[in-house]
């Protein structure tokens, strides 16, 4: 198998140079009820989504925006980023072995002997990927950590918006498809200023995101936007969750994963190296973005209101254009779910759903999908940091950041 | 000071390994990475170097490679490394290094051996500040905090 040869050539390269790398990278748990809130990122678009969510029942103390850290893990990415990852982890690290030519390119361009460390190192792909570096790696799951920990990396449990690296150690730093996990703005930003902090004066930083703008299209349709999961939560007075219409309405239910183009062309997909190098579209400008989402909740009460399940429609779809907020499934074969207990709970839970058609457990991840400019927008707002490339490649934008020199101010 | 055990089969990777069998084995937190490992808890100001306490200790041969020792030179606590190299149980790290490197073989042997050669496989990393303890399972550092502490 590909990835046993790697491995051999690898471990013969590493043991030449005498290190191996390690990494790890873990996110945080959120609490589901606060998922509205946490995905609108400006602290204001918060404040009129906590308002108008007044009537559903939503616990005080995940209410005020101030009292959370940007540290602090949203529910959103606890539940459909990390418990995901942990109950996919050896499946998904089977899936994930291409390696994207322009992560290897960066990687193989630095000077011998650099120290790389890798926030969000998933499987460990990458780590190692050149033989005369020192790799450490982080990633917020544990399981995922594991896997790259049997392969002989030296990596440790992290969470990439507050890694536990002292400043300027690092010779360069990658985050290869980790942000786009991350459900606030300012959590992103954070990560990207810890990539900084942590390389050395001069030192480069990779990141790549999935684009909102993805070369395949249909791979959209595989994807649940995150408004129907906010219709769910916001739409009728009283209790929303009771209303029947919201309930036998397939279009409102978040749980309800479009498995109508379920096909082979699917499994393929996630399993393809191309899909190995994950891509995710999305076209509209943030802002605009944050603002067909905070609207949302008010019109569709009133919409609701007036019981105009039309105008719900024609809402969902102007907000779907501006969509940036995915699940994106992942569909763990039943053989691969037995081994961890994680999707019996997972399934109870309403986490996951089964597909017996394809013999799977469905999960879905969580996904801020990045549109043109933004990532240099979140970039350039990082004081000390240059962006000295960006490039879009295979669904993904992608940047280069050189952190400030010391004699440069 | 905690106790470190040396168990029977850190003993035997002591000894000169074949290759295949040292490309199998997992490795376990070294001296390298500890050096970059600081508390991250909100507010800690006294956060390097992190004290280890370790239960479990392998020694495991890696090949000797002077030029990435003098560019790792630069960026190593020194204080922290041999502190810590002490108290994974290897006391020959000098307090200094020599200002000369070049020709001092023996020297970068020690500091080959200090920062490459000693894992942790057990054991636990401790805050200087708040004697917070992140723990070492199989060679794998949980730096994760708890709500709390962000």
């Amino acid at each position: 198998m590909i990835l046993d040869v790697l491995r051999t050539i690898r471990a013969r390269n590493l043991q030449s140079f005498g290190f191996y790398s390690v990494g790890s990278s873990r996110m945080r748990d959120i609490k589901v009820k606060a998922d509205p809130r946490e995905v609108l990122t400006s602290s204001d678009e918060e404040e009129e989504a906590v308002q108008v969510i007044e009537s559903v029942s939503i616990r005080e103390n995940e209410v005020s925006s101030s009292s959370l850290s940007v540290k602090s893990t949203p529910e959103i990415e606890k539940k459909y980023v990390h418990r995901v990852y942990d109950a996919i982890a050896p499946h998904f690290s089977s899936t994930r072995f291409a390696k994207w030519p322009k992560v290897a390119a960066f990687l193989e361009s630095l000077p011998s002997g650099s120290v790389i460390l890798d926030a969000g190192c998933g499987n460990g792909k990458y780590l190692g990927l050149n033989p005369s570096c020192f790799f450490i790696g982080c990633d917020i799951s544990h399981p995922l950590i594991k896997i790259c920990s049997d392969k002989g990396q030296e990596v440790l449990v992290a969470d990439a918006v507050n890694l536990p690296y002292r400043e300027e150690f690092g010779d360069a730093a990658i985050s290869i498809a980790v942000l786009h996990h991350l459900s606030t703005e300012n959590r992103r930003k954070k990560a990207i200023e810890e990539l900084v902090r942590v390389v050395k004066p001069g030192g480069f930083v990779l990141i790549t995101v999935w684009a909102a703008e993805q070369e395949d299209t249909s791979l959209l349709t595989k994807w649940t936007p995150l408004s129907a999961k906010y219709v769910e939560e916001w739409v009728g007075p009283g209790s929303p969750m009771n209303s029947p219409r919201v309930r036998n309405n397939p279009f409102f239910s978040l749980e309800s994963i479009p498995e109508t183009e379920v096909s082979t062309k699917e499994q393929k997909a996630e399993n393809s190296p191309f899909i190995g190098l994950e891509s995710i579209p999305e076209s509209e400008e943030s802002t605009k973005e944050h603002k067909g989402e905070s609207i949302i909740p008010e019109t569709k009460s009133s919409i609701v209101e007036q019981k105009d399940e039309k105008s719900v429609q024609d809402s969902l779809e102007a907000l779907k254009k501006s969509q940036q907020e995915y699940f994106v499934p992942w569909h763990l074969p039943y053989h691969r779910a037995e081994v961890s207990g994680a999707s019996a709970s997972a399934l109870a839970s309403g986490l996951a759903k089964k597909d017996d058609r394809k013999g799977a457990v469905v999960y879905n991840r969580y996904y801020h999908v990045f549109s043109e400019g933004e990532l240099e927008r979140l970039a350039s707002g990082v004081g000390n940091a240059m962006i000295v490339d960006r490039f879009y490649d295979k669904s993904n934008w992608c940047i280069v950041l050189q952190k400030a020199a010391l004699n440069q101010d | 000071m905690s106790i470190r055990v040396l168990k029977s089969s850190a003993t035997k990777t002591h000894l000169r390994l074949p290759r295949c069998e040292r490309a199998r084995e997992r490795e376990k937190m070294r001296l390298i990475v500890h050096n970059m490992l600081s508390c991250n808890i909100r507010g800690v100001v006294n956060k390097f170097p992190l004290r280890i306490e370790p239960e479990k200790v392998i020694v495991k041969e890696v090949d000797f490679n002077p030029d990435f020792l003098k560019h790792m030179i630069a960026k190593i606590d020194w204080k922290a490394l041999v502190d810590g190299a002490r108290s994974m149980g290897y006391p020959e790290l000098p307090d200094h290094p020599p200002t000369t490197l070049e020709s001092d073989e023996s020297f970068l042997r020690k500091f080959h051996h200090s920062l490459l050669e000693l894992n942790l496989e057990e054991g636990s990393l401790v805050c200087p500040e708040t004697g917070r303890k992140f723990s070492v399972n199989k060679g794998i550092p949980n730096m994760l905090l708890h709500e709390d502490e962000v």
